[in-house]
């Protein structure tokens, strides 16, 4: 059991070391970690270098504090970041279900939750490494440009956002188990992006959501977290990720039992 | 803003990221046999796309079946 999944782990490093996903995914994430610091601190310049503006014009732009900044970079994650995630694994298992690779499960002695768990702990350390790495180089930018954020504060508010991306991988998992890849790319968007913009807009009605915990990843950066719906939410979270994780076990056997070989 | 008034130590390291990334998808663009749409067309995505056009390649323009 521990032998295969150490296998069935080698293959998949071997492609997304192949695919390039190893590099990109990381680059992308460190890439706006940077930009939005940067961004953020030159906007009066770089308006009055492209913005034709006459002269002696001047804005009264708002200071933004470290924290700020460190959660405008969030909300970018939350967007581009979140498009690259589950269009980019969407078809980690429905692809080699459709190019024939699964069939080698029905014909050798693997379990099927080694094999999801492979594929599981590759997209864990791409997304949360990546994720960690752009997020610590816009905390050293944020330092350098606005100020220090509170190393506490940022450590608990870094754990709470893994559990959010933890919650989005076994989405994409989950989906990309039991569909096909066109299919599960829809359904994860819509669960990750579209669910948490239902979330935000009618989401004042109840503080216990999965959908919440980028907020109050936030609101642990502030140091104004109520602490209640914080943790029931990351119990209800935590507890679908797990279900999440059994289903995609289960659609992954039974799906491959259904195709032709 | 003049030229010596650029922090130049903190631009570069996004200049030398976005190169690199620009890079790693026109390799990838020249490895891989098919893409959702022709392949010059994704060239002058990466190239001219500044931040995003890599970005854009590597989650729409690769066929990942």
């Amino acid at each position: 059991m521990v032998s295969n999944f150490s296998i069935l782990f080698q293959k998949e490093w071997r492609e997304n070391v192949r695919n390039f996903k190893i590099l990109w995914i990381p680059l992308v994430f460190l890439l706006f970690g940077i930009t939005e610091p940067l961004t953020n601190y030159y906007l009066p310049q770089i308006l009055n270098a492209v913005g034709n503006m006459p002269e002696g014009t001047v804005f009264p732009f708002p200071e933004f504090t470290p924290e700020q900044i460190v959660m405008s970079t969030v909300s970018q994650y939350q967007f581009i970041g979140m498009l690259v995630i589950t269009l980019g694994f969407a078809g980690i298992i429905s692809r080699e279900r459709k190019n024939g690779t699964a069939t080698f499960l029905y014909v050798r002695p693997i379990s099927y939750t080694s094999y999801v768990y492979s594929k599981l702990s590759i997209m864990c350390i791409l997304v949360v490494g990546s994720v960690i790495l752009g997020l610590l180089a816009n905390l050293y930018y944020t330092n350098v440009l606005f100020g220090a954020v509170d190393v506490g504060a940022f450590v608990g508010f870094l754990g709470t956002y893994i559990v959010w991306l933890l919650f989005v991988v076994s989405i994409v998992l989950f989906t990309s188990a039991a569909f096909s890849t066109a299919i599960a790319s829809i359904i994860s968007l819509a669960l990750v992006l579209f669910v948490q913009f239902i979330d935000a807009l009618l989401g004042a009605y109840w503080t216990i959501s999965p959908w919440k915990i980028p907020m109050y990843a936030g609101y642990v950066l502030n140091g104004s977290v109520d602490k209640k719906p914080f943790i029931w939410s990351l119990i209800i979270t935590l507890l679908a990720i797990v279900l999440l994780i059994f289903g995609a076990v289960y659609f992954a056997k039974r799906n491959i039992s259904k195709t032709k070989i | 803003m003049d030229f010596e008034s650029i922090p130049w130590m903190l631009i570069l390291p996004l200049v030398v990221i976005q190169f690199i990334l620009m890079l790693v998808a026109i390799i990838d663009l020249i490895r891989v046999s098919n893409t959702n749409g022709p392949k010059w067309l994704w060239a002058l995505i990466i190239v001219l796309g500044n931040l995003i056009g890599p970005i854009i390649y590597f989650i729409i323009g690769r066929r990942n079946e």
